[in-house]
């Protein structure tokens, strides 16, 4: 077999793609890819949005024919068209949106399409048990397999996803986004399970564009941008700069820009807020101009303190107060009526209703000023949502273009441009780059930064720590949805301030206080 | 070469026609279905392209196009009206018994019949908006309730001899077109205009496609929930009404099965069952659809229940074609 396969490395490359191209309806997505994984190797596909990672993955997968090229697993020609004849080969891949039977529990989620039974042919479910707590307790994960998966964590899921794949004798394991939709604890875990599948010799392959991610998880990365294959390095002789370089296709000169200074007066004023049975009363006050950052771990608050802001969810105690005038409790349309604006975290389940344009998207926040007796103004909100959206940068074939195709950099631009058709104070973000790619992110960052400029109070919820460090004046630490502890631009500044706020977070801040007494004396 | 670039220019522009021409059509199936089924009966019968039976498909349709604008309303909200059927029979049995016990003015029978509507769908409304009921299960509880209702009025008999002027509302003519006709046409041009062009509107199809998203926009979803349902039982109390009208006497089961065409009308029109996607205009396409349907196979003396088989595959068939070209836009 072996003599068959005409390859300079010393084993069968366990997948190989060769001058893979793809075209949908004549529009290049992918320009000619060659790439190998090798066993017991992890290698990062990282990229935009939209630079063909998905559609690669889907080719190495056998869902896609590609137009030119070939796939081959061990040596062997990947016919397309089929995940299950993929999977016969060995491919499988565990796909972004998570493929699980939530009502299922987690032994059957193992076992469907492949059960095991007894001589009288009825479902052997002690077996299937046994098996699958073995395979559990295998990756060091603490399960009861009769647990329902739809109760578990997304990224514990994610893992027995993954290990469905692996059980079912995968030695090529494409993850696509693995981390979009999970907690940064669990990020940590499922590095661990990568790895330990890489020295049981499975070839991995996931995709991201995330820099902590490759770092954490990959020993190679392969960057595609625009549909061709620009970088193909070993992460101990790549730079982060390098690998950010070939994604976006340009020098990022400052990822974020300079915070123009915030103003006196304070605009947004929370007092003894309580979000939750038991948890501690919030105060805190935003100043015109100010971007106060909201740090903590998921599950702390974060959310749940800007939707009682807002009104999205009731206070059990407590008064939000904007440019002085008190926020009924509970109700989104006394904060709208208050040129209070939010952009929720779920973009999809919160933020905008996809099956609509991005016109009647944009309309609706402000739908008063846009209607008079009822009959919607077409020329008055075409005109406004048009100049917003300009001023956003929005990519789009028109207002007209329907939420659903638009990439998520550009959603994003739409949830928060259609605030901008009229004065707002206190801007509410929550995650403002999630499932954003690296150029619309600098860009939104730019519009933040802008926003405040322009005298807005802004309150930006954030896990990711460079936004919080390098994009806020001040910021506050949640932890059990109250304030565990709050940092200054100077203390934001200091080279310990990440330990400090995981520290906060997490629940140790005694013992960092007797580290920073004891660096004190 | 001036001549090869001007064949150029023209294969191109012939092309381009052919695609926008393909386009529209992909787009546009259901009007293509439709063309085709007219066709079909015109060439098998003699009768079926002639005004006169034109008058006769937009009278059977009047009644249903008010019940099946209501649904599109609903289920654009992703809920469902169940009940329409039997709020028709119930505004009907009103209608006719307000004529007999209190006078011969057309004023009680069309109060009775609008009040017994909105009571319906006020109901419908409250059931889903405030108790989170799922709106089949609302729906379906007021479907038996009303049609309990509409035997209990008559004591289990449809009501007859009533005053000749409680025909006024189906048998008068303006310009040779009949009030419910009229109604039709009005009440499908208003409706494509409210959720065109109103605050509204907008508000509903955010509704339906995106509840949450909708409220933190500042839509209040329940007063909007409510309304459609109120609306939804307006409409077929106002059908009711026109259907007794139209024999001057109130039968019980008059209706029954109505809100299964309603919303197959809908759904034929390119709505979704599960909210947000949907038009007036498709659901209008629908309802001339299933009525040309009954018409001509009338015409051709299809036995009734072949009807009802034929008529079951060519829904089935048609929203297959709309879900084909659906996926042939992408």
């Amino acid at each position: 077999m072996s003599d068959t396969v005409v390859d300079d490395s010393p084993e069968i490359p366990m997948l190989r793609c060769r001058g893979v191209e793809m075209a949908f309806g004549g529009v290049p997505v992918l320009k000619g890819i060659d790439l190998q994984l090798r066993p017991g190797s992890v290698t990062a596909l990282a990229g935009e949005n939209g630079a063909g990672k998905s559609t690669l993955m889907k080719i190495a997968s056998g869902q896609y024919r590609p137009t030119a090229g070939d796939v081959e697993v061990r040596g062997q020609s990947l016919p397309s068209g089929s995940i299950r004849a993929a999977a016969d080969l060995g491919v499988a891949i565990v796909p972004q949106e998570l493929a699980s039977i939530p009502e299922l529990t987690v032994y059957e989620n193992l076992f469907v399409g492949r059960e095991l039974r007894t001589p009288l042919r009825t479902l052997d479910r002690r077996a299937m048990i046994a098996e699958t707590r073995t395979n559990l307790a295998g990756f060091g994960l603490d399960v009861d397999p009769r647990t329902v998966m739809g109760s578990l964590p997304v990224g514990v899921r994610q893992i027995i996803e993954i290990i469905k794949a692996t059980s079912r004798g995968a030695r090529v394991l494409l993850l696509d986004e693995p981390t979009s939709a999970i907690a940064e604890r669990e990020v940590a875990r499922l590095a661990e399970v990568v790895r330990s599948l890489r020295d049981q010799g499975v070839a991995v392959l996931f995709t991201t564009h995330k820099m902590e991610e490759i770092r954490a998880m990959a020993d190679r990365v392969v960057v595609l941008r625009d549909g061709g294959l620009v970088a193909d390095a070993d992460l101990t002789t790549i730079t982060d700069d390098e690998i950010v370089t070939a994604m976006i296709g340009r020098e990022l000169e400052d990822l974020f820009p300079e915070l123009p200074a915030p103003g006196d007066e304070v605009v947004l004023q929370v007092t003894d807020v309580v979000v939750s049975p038991g948890a501690a009363p919030i105060s805190f006050s935003v100043r015109r101009g100010e971007i106060l950052g909201l740090a903590g771990l998921v599950g702390a608050g974060r959310t749940e303190l800007l939707e009682c802001i807002y009104g999205i969810r009731r206070p059990l105690a407590g008064t939000v107060t904007v440019a002085g005038s008190l926020l009924r409790p509970g109700d989104p349309r006394s904060a709208i009526g208050r040129n209070v604006a939010i952009v929720p975290e779920d973009r999809k389940g919160a933020g905008a209703v996809l099956s609509m344009s991005v016109l009647d998207n944009a309309t609706l926040p402000r739908i008063a000023a846009f209607s008079r007796y009822g009959l919607l103004a077409e020329r008055r909100r075409t005109d406004a949502i048009g100049t917003a959206m300009s001023s956003m940068n929005l990519k789009s074939d028109g207002l007209g273009q329907h939420m659903e195709n638009l990439s998520g950099g550009n959603q994003q631009k739409v949830v928060l441009g259609r605030w901008l058709t009229g004065t707002v104070d206190a801007l509410l973000l929550d995650e403002p780059t999630r499932g954003v790619d690296v150029g619309a992110r600098t860009e939104i960052y730019r519009i933040i930064a802008e926003l405040a400029g322009q005298g807005m109070a802004v309150v930006m919820a954030s896990s990711d720590m460079p936004e919080i460090l390098s994009l806020s004046h001040r910021a506050l630490v949640l932890r059990d949805h109250t304030v565990a502890g709050s940092l200054t631009r100077a203390e934001l500044a200091s080279a310990d301030v990440q330990d400090v706020i995981f520290r906060l977070a997490s629940g140790q801040e005694a013992h960092t206080r007797l580290i920073l007494e004891e660096n004190a004396s | 070469m001036t001549t090869s670039s001007a064949d150029v220019a023209t294969t191109h522009a012939a092309r381009d026609w052919a695609g926008t021409a393909g386009n529209f059509l992909v787009r546009h199936i259901m009007i293509v279905v439709m063309v085709a089924i007219i066709a079909f009966f015109a060439y098998r019968s003699a009768r079926f392209a002639t005004p006169d039976n034109l008058m006769t498909i937009l009278v059977a349709a009047a009644p249903f196009a008010l019940i099946a604008l209501g649904q599109t309303l609903v289920i654009l909200t992703g809920g469902i009206d169940l009940s329409v059927g039997s709020v028709i029979a119930a505004s009907a049995m009103a209608a006719a018994w307000s004529a007999k016990n209190l006078g011969d003015n057309p004023l009680y029978p069309l109060g009775a019949a609008v009040l017994a509507g909105l009571v319906a769908g006020a109901l419908n409304g409250l059931v889903v908006s405030r108790l989170n009921v799922p709106p089949f299960i609302a729906t379906l509880g007021m479907l038996t309730l009303a049609s309990g209702v509409a035997y209990v009025i008559g004591n289990g008999a449809p009501i007859n001899g009533l005053p000749s002027s409680y025909g006024v509302f189906a048998n008068t003519s303006v310009g040779g077109i009949t009030v419910p006709v009229i109604l039709m046409i009005v009440a499908i041009v208003a409706f494509a205009f409210i959720m065109r062009r109103t605050a509204y509107g907008l508000r509903v199809y955010a509704l339906g496609g995106n509840r949450f998203a909708a409220e933190i926009a500042g839509v209040r979803s329940k007063g909007i929930l409510f309304s459609v349902y109120v609306i939804s039982g307006l409409l077929a109390g106002l059908s009711g009404l026109m259907l007794s009208s139209r024999v001057i006497t109130g039968a019980p089961n008059l209706g029954q099965g109505y809100e299964l065409d309603a919303i197959a009308a809908v759904v034929i029109g390119g709505a979704s069952l599960m909210g947000g996607r949907g038009t007036v205009w498709g659901t209008a396409i629908g309802l001339l659809l299933i009525q040309t349907i009954n018409n001509g196979l009338d015409l051709l003396l299809v036995p009734a229940y072949w009807q009802n088989v034929i008529k079951g595959v060519i829904i089935v068939a048609a929203v297959a074609v709309d879900v084909w070209a659906a996926k042939r836009r992408k």
